[in-house]
């Protein structure tokens, strides 16, 4: 056989190998390159979804802001109790009607103090989250604070001071942030901020028990 | 003179050509459906974002909780882009002056949102919907992959119709109880035996439907 048929032949076998090589790859290794739509169906279709861009609004957003002061339907804005915490600019000692505090709630409190407080506050509370222990080694960097990290540690929910607080002044820092923590209002909602401020209450209690409660837990 | 005579190896053309033939068509069909697969040309799809973030170190090192960020995964059908606020409630006082976080600070400044770029995207007549499924026991990582150890975020899965249809049809391996919806390192198959996953199909009363309606409109 003529050495170049031999040599067409062995060349198409390897040419053939090159396809299935770099879909294998493009298939182990994630890169900028893909989607690829070869068949495009309406999947690109002259509408805007949640959380898209829209040229024609000058802030370049498809979903508009409400029309500042607009209150949403069931955000009734006259229960400073509820919203606030407050009862005649005291803080709230008591629950508000809306919230029955049962173990269902304390439940949901802790679910949500796990996401939202536990990153700084630590799962017991004391301050000492993983973003505070990260936040602390970054101040402690020896060339000073790392890219102006100025880091002061989350309260120590079991501190006095803060276990004596009532439940409204707790809710209202959750909503409106108080020194360095921002508030939560958007984040959590008010129902879920309550479930919260019951939670801390069993949490404090947790850590700080009179001896005689200790003994009544304990069968 | 000289009469043009086949040489000896043309005997091999014949089945050489029949073995061709065959051998066409397969590799044919197996470029196309390896190489044009979803899993190909859709998975992986790790385009490069305006601001480095990392989840690996927030959900992964610092073991925050998807919906830290992600706050309205359990209510909506989409789970939302956090507002550049939710950076800022750590990074106003952590590394505010990390040149990776130039963009979040403009935007925190301006109120222009940060031009994130899209990596789970559907057919725009595809309806998804995050709260029907995280709250019936479909965790996070059984779609978005062990996102906590994703330094750039990439598309795990082909996110193609038939994939979806796999576990529409038997859900049962993909199902974990709501309480470690978030919890990526949870394998439903090691943790729970077939009867507890089973259990919660009744308990979630699932019944996924693979009518046309249930996704498109």
């Amino acid at each position: 056989m003529p050495r170049v048929i031999v040599f067409t032949i062995l060349l198409l076998g390897l040419l053939a190998l090159i396809p299935p090589a770099i879909f294998a790859r493009m298939r182990s290794t994630p890169g900028p390159g893909r989607p690829i739509h070869i068949v495009q169906d309406m999947d690109y279709q002259p509408k805007f979804k949640t959380q898209t861009a829209n040229p024609l609004f000058a802030d370049g957003r498809a979903m508009r802001q409400p029309v500042p002061g607009a209150v949403a339907r069931g955000e009734v804005m006259d229960d400073p109790h509820y919203l606030e915490g407050a009862i005649d600019g005291q803080w709230a000692t008591e629950f508000p009607s809306q919230v029955e505090v049962n173990m269902a709630l304390l439940d949901r409190g802790r679910e949500r103090f796990n996401i939202y407080c536990s990153v700084c506050h630590g799962v017991a509370g004391y301050g000492d989250g993983m973003v505070n222990l990260r936040a602390m080694a970054l101040m402690a960097n020896a060339d000073g604070p790392v890219d102006g990290t100025a880091w002061v540690q989350p309260k120590n929910l079991h501190l006095p001071e803060v276990a004596a607080q009532p439940v409204g002044q707790i809710f209202h820092s959750i909503t409106n942030g108080i020194r360095n923590m921002a508030g939560y209002q958007a984040q959590i909602a008010t129902a879920d901020r309550w479930a919260i401020v019951a939670y801390v209450k069993a949490l404090q209690l947790s850590q700080n028990a009179p001896a005689g409660l200790r003994a009544e837990a304990t069968p | 003179m000289s009469r043009f005579l086949f040489p000896k190896w043309s005997n091999l053309l014949l089945p050489g050509l029949i073995l061709a033939g065959a051998v066409a068509p397969l590799y044919a069909v197996f470029v196309v459906a390896y190489g044009f697969s979803p899993k190909t040309m859709e998975a992986g799809y790790q385009p490069e974002q305006p601001v480095p973030f990392s989840h690996a170190l927030h959900a992964g090192q610092l073991g925050m909780d998807c919906r830290y960020c992600h706050n309205t995964v359990e209510k909506t059908s989409h789970a939302a882009v956090p507002p550049t606020q939710t950076c800022m409630n750590c990074h106003t006082q952590i590394r505010p002056e990390s040149p990776k976080l130039v963009e979040v600070q403009e935007s925190y400044k301006t109120g222009e949102p940060i031009d994130w770029i899209r990596v789970h995207k559907l057919g725009d007549y595809s309806y998804f919907n995050h709260a029907a499924h995280v709250n019936r026991g479909i965790g996070c990582a059984s779609c978005h992959g062990r996102v906590d150890q994703m330094e750039v975020v990439y598309r795990w899965a082909p996110l193609s119709m038939g994939w979806c249809l796999n576990c529409h049809r038997d859900p049962e391996p993909n199902l974990r109880p709501v309480s470690q919806i978030t919890n990526m390192a949870y394998e439903p198959e090691l943790e729970l035996s077939d009867d507890e996953r089973l259990a919660l199909i009744d308990k979630y009363d699932i019944h996924p439907s693979e009518n046309c309606s249930a996704c498109h409109r």
